[in-house]
């Protein structure tokens, strides 16, 4: 559970480069995976039944890339507020996570420009797992200012 | 360079600005709607009210309800054929024909591991809204040592539109085909 108001949106003009993102901490359970795999609309069984996944060499079964990138879409704009366009996302993927783990959320303000009425903000951001960094990746968000 | 070596190269050149499936122009089955949103927001326990509260995204830049951005790979998913799709190694449907990349299988790089993926969002997707979506192989790069064995990076780009034409968004998609016998240490 977050603290900030889920209908507030950050005031572009104090955003530094250097800032830290709120962090978001989200413990991966069975449910979890296939809630998101079934939204995403990806039913391959790897995301869904252990016993596939064991046949592809995975101990469990594992969170899908469209579960990925919507969790670092909530952690963006969780932080910067519904006001906020997400308008890039790039993730280099790491470690699968499995049911067990916890994925910790972190990211900071890497960059800040003018964009039209916008502020385009930087953003440097990694999902660390239990056994190792899940993603990595940079996004920018652009806030009204 | 052996003559087998140059006429791989030479084929996965050949792929190059190619569809990656096995049709060129995947329409998504249903508009951009509300229900598929709301399903969405509570798998992913996202609370902005952007995409679910029509009061207050009426009131926001968007002036009214949006689509989360990071939706936008979902409206194109193939609907499933869930009969048989373990037996299909998980494809969610039968592919029609071979698919291009079984060439590079048939090279002993038969191992999958998806390495990127990147989005760029032109603008929100409304309700109503009807997404297409076109794939084509970007890059196949050179042989290269990996961590997981010898491989190759394949890069896809998807280009999302809209039911005018428009773009909306963007996505690149990286994986590398790699030979699981040669793994390095």
């Amino acid at each position: 559970m977050t603290a900030a108001d889920p209908r507030a949106t950050r005031d572009a003009g104090t955003i530094a480069v250097g800032d830290a993102l709120d962090p978001l901490i989200v413990d991966v359970d069975a449910t979890r995976i296939v809630a998101g795999a079934i939204a995403s609309r990806d039913f391959m069984p790897a995301h869904h039944d252990r016993g596939f996944a064991n046949t592809q060499g995975a101990p469990d079964i594992f969170m899908n890339i469209l579960s990925d990138t919507a969790y670092c879409s909530r952690f963006l704009t969780d932080w910067a507020g519904p006001e906020a366009m997400v308008t890039r996302l790039a993730i280099r993927l790491g470690v699968p996570v499995f049911p067990g783990h916890t994925l910790t959320y972190t990211g900071e303000v890497t960059g800040l420009r003018r964009e039209g009425n916008d502020v385009a903000v930087e953003i440097a951001f990694r999902a660390a797992g239990d056994i190792g960094d899940h993603v990595t990746g940079t996004a920018e968000v652009r806030l009204p200012i | 360079m052996s003559d087998d070596e140059q006429t791989l190269d030479e084929r996965l050149a050949g792929l190059i600005g190619k569809p990656v499936g096995s049709r060129a122009v995947t329409v998504a089955p249903d508009p951009v709607n509300v229900p598929m949103i709301r399903h969405w927001a509570a798998a992913f326990e996202d609370h902005n009210p952007v995409y679910t509260d029509e009061a207050f995204a009426e009131a926001s830049r968007f002036g009214g309800i949006v689509a989360p951005p990071l939706m936008l790979q979902t409206w194109t998913m193939a609907t499933p054929m869930i009969t048989g799709i373990a037996a299909r190694g998980g494809s969610p449907v039968a592919m029609e024909g071979e698919a291009p990349l079984a060439v590079l299988d048939r090279a002993g790089y038969t191992a999958t591991l998806a390495t990127n993926s990147e989005f760029e969002i032109d603008r929100y997707l409304r309700p109503g809204d009807v997404v297409s979506a076109s794939t084509a192989f970007e890059t196949i790069s050179e042989e290269k040592d990996t961590r997981m064995g010898k491989g190759r990076f394949v890069t896809w780009v998807t280009t999302y539109t809209d039911q005018d034409g428009e773009v909306v968004g963007r996505q690149r998609f990286r994986i590398l085909k790699f030979n699981p016998s040669g793994a390095g240490s």
